[in-house]
């Protein structure tokens, strides 16, 4: 039931073209969805977020890979009934989401959030957790949150002289 | 004779196997089993579903590590079960759980307590053999092996709590745990690179090998089968790196019997794929420990992912069926983002804010008491993968607003200008605001706050009643003799307690058996040392 509804869906859905999706191998997204995830994440992320997480889509399309299948299907027919069937929310013209304005795909995501429906709650906290953990997953977007970075990386970070900034009151030297 | 880890994923025909022992799972228990079983002298094959983790190569004698690095997303989908995305059925917490060599061992935060007494004291009403006297050589064999040592290396999280708790006249107090010269990464809920933590792999797993042990590691197991009293053969298939089925196949025959130590969602799954669901009992009674979590912001930067992240608590709240225990931790990035529930310029103002100066405090609620509850379920789907049907219980929504309400008073005590709660839509609590809004979230509907758990228990129970009975008190299945149970799915009720050391001892008894069973040599090796590491216990 499931697969055939999604299949309708999937075949209804005419996404915004976008250039910056540019990936053509998908092992779990596709061209369509692929571009609804973008117009997601827009709403969720703002306008440019690929400058700071440009492996975004690529990054979803893998870690869906490690989804229970049952669960990553829903994700993938959540993202078809946003664009196919949330545009009938606002304005009373139907628009798919993902040709609506950012400020219209937001006021989705507040009625969704604040909705007493289980299934809209779940497809707000869905789409806000996909977008913004792959967001902040980006080493580009650390800077913003004074995040140094991993330690096999930069060694540095545990080789402070104390005391280190995490233990301030605390002048033990680290153990080798 | 060392034993080996074979990566399934690379394994390019179907195998046939017969060991004396077949183990399925690597986590806490299955390191225990794999251990004492070899050293009893058995020949032990360990299957696991996750990945091996090997050494990074190309590294100087001293400075190898361990091939996990840090990175959060690469290291959820690597270790964690559908990579970390793990979610109740009805969508409203996100379960937590091990799915690598180690299991929860290789990306807990390393917290190391004792079962709590008065959950003994249930489950002895329930007809359960353990008592803090008889489980004493247990937790002693695990304190001193691992070993368990009071690290007082806070970091900032942990002061603040600390600070926090002080001003409230509340006793905080160090939480033991297994790391070993830290190296303070923070890293523990991605695995340890630095080898530093004592997960399964380093020690138990390790060991097992060194006796002779084989692992199996990328090898999912499909069912068990046989007839009568016993199991005769263990189905599993190999999986790539992606987790994708390769093909190939694994059939194990073996000689002597099969341990179940896949957890408390994993070891009923197995069990109802092979038909053997005991007249529904099997998978019924799942337990959790609900977290709830507040992030204080503070006036200074924080530098919330690095340090010891789990060793400063609390149990004043801990006792009764309801209570919680309250903890702190480290945090990163991805963490953060995943439990904000915020969108828009308001996701990246309260990444900002809380994130660079934010100290976390988390608690695990109690549950699994009320015998009139159902508490949750494990089930399969349509394709035989195992969803956990959970609902929080009325009974623990009070206390869930309460440890909300007090851990913000003990950030906002501490210093706190204001504290975040991820209610859904988010909450922030400044100095002077009534709690009023904490104590309105209704945790019974999903996705009003953010849930997470990180301890699932139950679900295969040992207990004297017929109609909850799975696992006999000598660990074996029931009706089936040469197969036992040995990791958290056994417990009747939830823990109360970070459960790894309870595993750790319950699975060195359940060794016990088996090797009395077989009229093989069980022995402590480590039963040496002081008082054990948690006070008045």
């Amino acid at each position: 039931m499931a697969g055939i509804l999604s299949s309708a869906l999937h075949a209804a859905a005419h996404p915004k073209q976008r250039s910056e999706v540019t990936m053509v191998a998908f092992d779990c997204l596709d061209q369509k969805t692929a571009l609804i995830l973008f117009a997601v994440a827009e709403a969720v992320l703002g306008e440019g977020f690929i400058v700071k997480a440009p492996k975004f889509i690529e990054t979803v399309d893998d870690f869906l890979n490690y989804q229970r299948p049952a669960q990553r299907d829903q994700f993938l027919l959540a993202l078809l009934i946003a664009e196919t069937t949330f545009g009938l929310t606002i304005g009373g013209t139907f628009r798919s989401f993902s040709h609506l304005s950012i400020e219209e795909r937001r006021k989705i995501l507040e009625k969704l959030r604040s909705s007493s429906q289980e299934l809209r709650r779940n497809i707000y906290v869905a789409f806000v957790n996909v977008s913004a953990s792959t967001y902040y997953a980006s080493d580009l977007t650390w800077p913003d949150l004074g995040y140094a970075g991993v330690s096999v990386d930069h060694p540095e970070i545990l080789n402070q002289p104390p005391p280190i900034p995490w233990r301030p009151k605390d002048p033990r030297p680290i153990e080798p | 004779m060392t034993g080996t880890v074979v990566e399934g994923r690379r394994v390019g025909e179907d195998r046939t196997l017969t060991p004396d022992f077949c183990i399925i799972g690597s986590g806490a228990a299955g390191g225990v089993c794999a251990l004492k079983l070899a050293e009893a002298g058995f020949d032990v094959l360990v299957l696991e579903e996750g990945p091996n983790i090997p050494k990074e190569p190309g590294r100087a004698p001293g400075q190898e590590r361990k091939m996990l690095n840090e990175r959060e997303v690469e290291m959820y989908k690597l270790l964690y079960q559908e990579g970390a995305t793990r979610l109740t059925k009805n969508g409203g917490v996100k379960v937590l759980q091990g799915r690598c060599l180690g299991g929860g061992t290789a990306v807990n935060w390393s917290a190391c307590l004792p079962p709590r007494l008065e959950t003994l004291d249930e489950w002895q009403k329930r007809g359960l053999p353990f008592t803090r006297q008889n489980l004493e050589p247990y937790l002693r064999e695990v304190v001193n092996y691992l070993p368990i040592v009071r690290n007082d290396k806070y970091n900032t999280s942990a002061e603040k709590f600390r600070l926090g708790c002080a001003r409230h006249d509340i006793s905080a107090e160090n939480l033991p745990n297994n790391t070993h010269n830290c190296r303070e990464c923070g890293s523990c809920g991605v695995g340890c690179p630095y080898d530093r933590k004592m997960s399964g792999f380093v020690k138990w797993l390790h060991d097992a090998v060194q006796l002779g042990a084989t692992i199996y590691t990328d090898t999912k197991v499909d069912r068990l089968t046989g007839s009568d009293d016993r199991i005769s053969a263990v189905e599993a298939h190999f999986i790539d790196g992606k987790t994708r089925p390769t093909k190939r196949k694994l059939v194990v025959k073996p000689t002597r019997g099969v341990v179940m130590a896949a957890g408390a969602i994993g070891t009923p799954a197995i069990l109802l794929r092979s038909k053997l669901d005991l007249d529904n009992r099997v998978g019924r009674f799942t337990h959790i420990h609900p977290v709830t979590i507040t992030i204080g912001k503070y006036p200074e930067k924080t530098f919330p992912a690095y340090g010891v992240p789990d060793n400063m608590w609390t149990q004043k709240f801990a006792s009764g069926p309801t209570g919680y225990l309250l903890e702190t931790g480290s945090f990163f990035p991805v963490l953060t983002a995943s439990a904000t529930l915020q969108h828009g310029d308001e996701l990246h103002r309260v990444m900002r804010d809380y994130y660079s100066t934010g100290a976390i405090s988390y608690a695990h609620h109690t549950t699994g008491f009320d015998d009139k509850e159902k508490y949750g379920t494990v089930e399969l789907d349509d394709n035989g993968d195992p969803e956990l049907n959970y609902r929080i219980q009325k009974a623990n929504v009070k206390p869930m607003q309460e440890s909300l309400v007090m851990m913000a008073r003990i950030h906002l005590a501490a210093g706190a200008t204001s504290v975040y709660v991820m209610r859904n839509p988010p909450l922030e609590i400044k100095p002077g605001d009534a709690f009023d809004e904490i104590r309105k979230i209704n945790f019974t509907e999903p996705q009003r706050a953010t849930i997470f758990t990180v301890h699932v228990m139950g679900g295969c129970q040992m207990h004297k009643e017929d109609k909850r009975r799975c696992v006999n008190n000598d660990f074996t299945f029931r009706g089936k003799k040469n197969l036992w149970v040995a990791d958290g799915s056994i417990f009747p009720t939830a823990l109360g307690a970070n459960p790894q050391v309870t595993i750790y001892s319950l699975a060195l008894w359940a060794a016990r058996e088996i090797c009395e069973r077989h009229q093989k040599p069980f022995q402590f090796n480590h039963q040496q040392g002081g008082p054990l590491p948690w006070p008045g216990y």
